[in-house]
């Protein structure tokens, strides 16, 4: 659905983003995650045909945004950091403008605004000039503002900052529910938020793309496995290396005597992994206290990435 | 287009724009026609209309300082740059509404037309030309007017420039006749929106007059369209 072909932008001397590709497909929820200035906004910004990159292409289903803006920008609901909001219209006309710019057919803009202002929980307060509206309202006008036209393709930045707690759940659910129905793309640094929204996240790095993973995957191809068995240390760790050459074995710190903690990297994903390995553990007579598949934290990627 | 237009004039009468606008022309418009018609016991639309000219110098500004600059200034010119409207489509919008409001304020003025054809005579024709000036003054200030809030970065800094680029215009009329040198004179009258007028103002239709100005706002209008071009690829 999106595309993005070693695309580069510069601010005068600053290089915001270096030589990014990636590619979303359809329906996917991909979050971008990176520190302050890591070009999270910039990548955003390409995407929608804010600006052109000064190098590479960024393409919307399969069209190229420089050649078919049009087409391309009738993809694509956008909310910006700032929603862009005019403070004198109330929330009916200010869809209703928006869905003229998005053109929408003129017939069927009453029904497309009710249809976006009760998705949003906005009927109460579409008479209200937005200008008075709180700030969970506002942000929720952003996002009915990137609703208008019915875009394949939501590209929302930093979509809960500055929110309350109660405003932050409720702007995540309603994101939550876009998600089914379009391809979602969102920045932000708040990590829990990523990980509850998006299966695939993309890191950014001083402009450039550090990693780009499905946390459904195992990583690397590898799936780790931490176990606990009873017995003695020794004994055990020389039984579970004589299980399988090709398991790597890691002994952990013991936490209770009498039981032995040690990670397991087997290749595969872990629905195949674990039974296969629980099979060879009992082949083993080895007895298994707590078995489960470890996945690194999205913090400890994050952090390690962007060093 | 057609949406920018409308939410325009929607800005100008949401918020006091419009109406201040309106308002300050036609009170000051009043006063003139007080001064040079009604205590002169006096006919003479033409030198009226002159005089009303001068106030889209300093009008023009309020009308445009928002359009562009506020739009930076805000961040809503993201929803207008991502959405599938051509930046010739935004600028021309824009533009439109804000002649719609100088037109309208140009017809409130044909009160004082009543009242001059009540108590005496008027010429149509001569009177349609004058007009025709009038109008296309008003309307190539705006062009200028809004080509600077395209530069600017805040309403006030656009309405700042807006006035200052008026006001050297009217200066080139004064520089014209003070400098000595024929060719410079002769460019400086060339360029001049207030010369340009006077033969509007005689009732001559003039067709020179009429492309100049038309030439005017559309190359301030191309001028506008370039320039937040490159400032959207951020050169």
């Amino acid at each position: 659905m999106i595309e993005l072909e070693h695309v580069t932008k510069r601010y005068g001397q600053v290089t915001a983003l270096r030589d990014v590709s990636l590619r979303v497909g359809e329906r996917e929820c991909v979050g971008l995650l990176g520190r302050n200035g890591a070009g999270k906004t910039t990548a955003l910004n390409l995407m929608t045909g804010y600006f052109p990159p000064d190098e590479g292409q960024v393409r919307i289903g399969g069209l190229s945004m420089l050649e078919h803006a049009r087409e391309c920008k009738r993809k694509i609901g956008y909310l910006p950091e700032k929603p862009p909001l005019y403070d004198e219209m109330t929330v009916e006309s200010y869809l209703r403008f928006v869905c003229e710019l998005r053109e929408v057919a003129r017939a069927g803009i009453p029904a497309h605004v009710s249809e976006i202002l009760a998705l949003c929980g906005l009927e109460e307060v579409r008479g209200r000039v937005l200008g008075h509206l709180s700030k969970g309202y506002r942000q929720r006008a952003g996002i009915a503002q990137a609703l208008c036209g019915s875009p394949d393709v939501l590209i929302l930045d930093e979509p809960t900052v500055g929110l309350d707690p109660k405003q932050t759940v409720e702007i995540r659910e309603l994101i939550r529910a876009l998600a089914g129905e379009h391809t979602v793309i969102f920045s932000s640094h708040i990590l829990s938020e990523v990980q509850q929204l998006c299966s695939r996240v993309i890191i950014l790095n001083e402009g450039r793309m550090v990693r780009d993973f499905d946390r459904r995957m195992p990583e690397n191809g590898l799936c780790r496995i931490r176990v606990k068995i009873a017995g003695k240390e020794e004994t055990v760790i020389a039984a579970l290396k004589r299980m399988d050459p090709e398991i790597a074995v890691e002994q952990l710190p013991a936490e209770e005597s009498g039981i032995v903690g040690a990670r397991l990297c087997v290749s595969g994903d872990a629905a195949e992994a674990v039974p296969r390995v629980f099979r060879m553990l009992a082949a083993s007579s080895l007895p298994v206290m707590m078995m489960a598949e470890e996945r690194e934290s999205l913090e400890d990627v994050f952090l390690r990435e962007t060093q | 287009m057609r949406a920018i237009f409308k939410r325009e004039m929607q800005g100008y009468f949401y918020t006091p724009v419009g109406y201040v606008f309106l308002g300050v022309f036609l009170t000051v418009s009043s006063v003139l026609f007080y001064l040079s018609i009604m205590s002169q016991r006096s006919g003479d639309l033409p030198a009226f209309i002159g005089q009303m000219s001068y106030l889209w110098m300093l009008l023009s500004p309020v009308l445009t300082m928002r359009l562009l600059a506020e739009e930076r200034q805000k961040k809503t010119d993201q929803l207008l740059m991502t959405s599938p409207v051509s930046l010739p489509g935004i600028v021309l919008g824009k533009y439109l509404a804000a002649v719609a409001v100088l037109m309208a304020a140009a017809v409130l003025t044909l009160l004082y037309v009543l009242i001059v054809g009540i108590y005496g005579r008027i010429y149509p024709a001569e009177l349609a030309v004058n007009y025709l000036g009038f109008i296309l003054q008003g309307c190539a200030f705006v062009a200028l007017d809004l080509f600077l809030s395209g530069c600017a970065a805040t309403p006030v800094t656009a309405a700042v420039l807006a006035f200052g680029a008026n006001f050297l215009l009217w200066i080139l009329d004064l520089l014209e006749t003070a400098v000595r040198v024929n060719w410079i004179s002769e460019v400086l009258r060339f360029m001049s929106l207030y010369s340009r007028n006077e033969s509007f103002l005689m009732g001559q239709l003039s067709i020179a007059g009429i492309i100049y100005d038309l030439s005017f706002i559309a190359v301030f209008l191309a001028l506008t369209v370039f320039r937040l071009d490159r400032k959207r690829i951020g050169r």
